[in-house]
């Protein structure tokens, strides 16, 4: 009889490697083949082979700590704590022996190895939201970084926006950043999916991000921007999960994790979307459209703060979209006015929230740390989106932050009479000159991004090490 | 490398005064913090008491490894400390703790050595012989000795 095994503790220092010796010791007396993947602070040592594990009898699993199943679908496997396989190996290998071991569906019974100590000791939601977060940042670091370059060096102020030449070099540059806005969403949503329901959730939930996040799918003029893309990755991974928890017959069972589950959960996930959720989206964006035009008679200040309000609210989602394409038609009337508070708005949330994680660094996680760089860059260019992996990985706390530093930003801007006639956001447009009263434009910049950034610090709770 | 680079002659306690797991503790935590490597003692000690919560690290075998991992901590160090009569350690098989190892870790090291060398301490601890032996050791130097095997 060939077994293998994993072990893991929370730590990873000292009992991971304790239920290895045992496990092998006892299967050797026992003349039991055993080899045993250490799961510790070292990192993974003596890794099981996918040959290994296509030829094994049975996996024992011995550990406090999450460990990924899925490699071990249809094979006979024990989940037990990490003291178990230090106490009594013999009777967890005993049990191949009689016969009293299921074999793994792939139905996801996480629980039963997580015994509540998730890595940070945070909820699930939480959980599941910086795994997607994490596999994000690299995709907005990309997608920012390339489009502010592109529009420093290559960017010329007109009154559509910086625009960049299309047959200039700097204009390949942006179209790559682009490239990684685009995929930011599916990623996030991808990989939100995957950490409720392991790796069948991946492809559902990058496609149904995808679709979140393309308006034209369900006739919509915007996407549903980071915030449709958190819904669409709960959304497949709880549908997954669900099928998941389906018996299926014997016939069926291998092809479950890569053929059932995805097509159902895209299919389902999908359909919701589009059928369910889109049609509201495209119908909000109409009636804030119309909102915001009935305004134009109204208290400037009142209009500054709903503006304000709703370009931090989404950073790139529907509500973001609909301010800035109200500032930007608005310039086309000959009215600068309104734009002016929009351009600090814009930039107020990645500032502020890279200013937050230098000034608070236990409340972010190293990655966000990473993150808050450059988002704070992004932001200098009028990049909002920079500030989207700190939301989407506590959106409580960060999107109110946001908003009231933008809101605080936009009076200010409003009040001072600080025009701009780009339709662009940042200090970047005052670079080109398109900013009236430059000074009040960054003092209503730095006011807002002190709002948000000391807000977001006192909100947010330390990070558990 | 080896264990005995994480530790020094007195970081050995041949007779443990303590009579309970908190006391046991503080005398451990006391020696350590005595090399200097503690930034703030409070801290390292929530860190040991956040991982006893979890799970009591006492794995039966008469072996009990209270470990924490802090940013109080400057550099990897192991205290072990023997109690002949034994100490209550909440163990698993409800055996009293005769073998204290004490693990000290940083938050952020170079290197992963320590681990590797805690890894084979954790290893050794399960052959039955080194602990009889160590259970039985007369005197520091025997306990040194013993330790050093650990590389």
């Amino acid at each position: 009889m060939k077994l293998l095994a994993i072990t893991s503790c929370p730590n990873g220092i000292a009992h991971t490697y304790m239920a290895a010796e045992n496990l092998q010791k006892a299967a050797d007396e026992m003349g039991v083949g055993m080899k045993v993947e250490t799961q510790g602070s070292v990192g993974v040592d003596n890794a099981l082979t996918e040959k290994e594990i296509a030829e094994a009898d049975g996996i024992i699993i011995s550990a406090d700590k999450t460990v990924a199943k899925d490699r071990f679908v249809g094979k006979r496997l024990i989940e037990v704590p990490v003291s178990d396989g230090i106490r009594k190996p013999e009777e967890l290998i005993t049990r191949f022996k009689t016969d009293d071991v299921p074999v793994y569906q792939g139905t996801g019974n996480k629980e039963t190895a997580q015994k509540g100590t998730s890595k940070s000791g945070q909820p699930a939601f939480y959980r599941d939201l910086m795994n997607g977060v994490s596999y994000m940042i690299p995709f907005v670091v990309i997608g920012g970084l390339f489009t502010a370059i592109a529009l420093a060096f290559g960017g010329h102020a007109t009154a559509n926006g910086i625009q960049i030449p299309k047959d200039s070099f700097w204009y390949q540059v942006q179209q790559i950043g682009g490239l990684g806005f685009q995929l930011m969403v599916p990623i996030l949503s991808g990989f939100i999916a995957m950490s409720i329901a392991d790796r069948p959730g991946l492809a559902p939930g990058m496609i149904v991000g995808f679709i979140a996040n393309t308006g034209s799918f369900y006739h919509s003029d915007a996407g549903a921007g980071f915030i449709g893309g958190i819904i669409a990755g709960f959304l497949v991974g709880y549908i997954a999960k669900l099928i998941k928890m389906w018996k299926a017959p014997k016939m069926i069972q291998p092809i479950m994790p890569i053929l059932v589950i995805p097509l159902l959960t895209a299919a389902i996930a999908g359909g919701i979307f589009i059928l369910v959720l889109g049609h509201p989206i495209a119908s909000l964006m109409t009636g804030l459209e119309n909102g915001l035009n009935g305004m134009q008679g109204a208290s400037k200040i009142i209009l500054a703060v709903i503006l304000g309000a709703m370009i931090a609210f989404d950073m790139g989602g529907p509500f973001n979209k609909v301010a800035f394409l109200f500032g930007s038609a608005m310039i086309a009337q000959g009215n600068t006015e309104i734009m002016g508070p929009i351009a600090i708005a814009i930039c107020v949330p990645p500032i502020g929230m890279g200013l937050a994680t230098f000034l608070g660094k236990k409340k972010y996680a190293p990655e966000e740390q990473e993150a808050g760089k450059a988002s704070f860059t992004m932001g200098l260019f009028g990049i909002t989106e920079g500030a989207i992996p700190l939301a989407a990985g506590d959106p409580l706390r960060v999107i109110p932050s946001n908003m009231a530093g933008a809101i605080v930003g936009a009076i200010i801007g409003m009040v001072f009479g600080v025009t701009d006639r780009v339709p662009h956001g940042g200090p970047i447009v005052a670079a080109f000159g398109a900013v009236s009263h430059v000074i009040m434009f960054f003092v209503a910049i730095i006011v807002g991004v002190l709002v948000t950034a000391l807000m977001a610090n006192l909100l947010k709770r330390k990070v558990k090490a | 490398m080896g264990l005995f680079d994480l530790m020094s002659e007195d970081l050995i306690i041949m007779e443990l005064q303590g009579n309970s797991k908190d006391e046991v503790m503080d005398e451990l935590v006391d020696k350590i913090d005595a090399t200097g490597v503690i930034k703030k003692k409070k801290k390292f000690r929530k860190a040991l008491d956040g991982r006893e919560k979890e799970s009591s690290t006492g794995i039966g075998y008469g072996i009990a490894i209270p470990h924490g991992k802090s940013k109080a901590v400057e550099a990897p160090r192991v205290a072990f400390g023997l109690k002949k009569e034994g100490v209550d350690w909440q163990s698993i098989d409800g055996t009293k703790a005769n073998l204290i190892f004490m693990i000290a870790v940083p938050e952020k090291a170079a290197g992963d050595t320590h681990l590797k060398i805690l890894q084979m301490l954790s290893r050794k601890l399960m052959d039955e012989d080194f602990r009889e032996a160590l259970i039985h050791a007369e005197n520091k130097d025997e306990v040194i000795t013993l330790l050093k095997e650990i590389a």
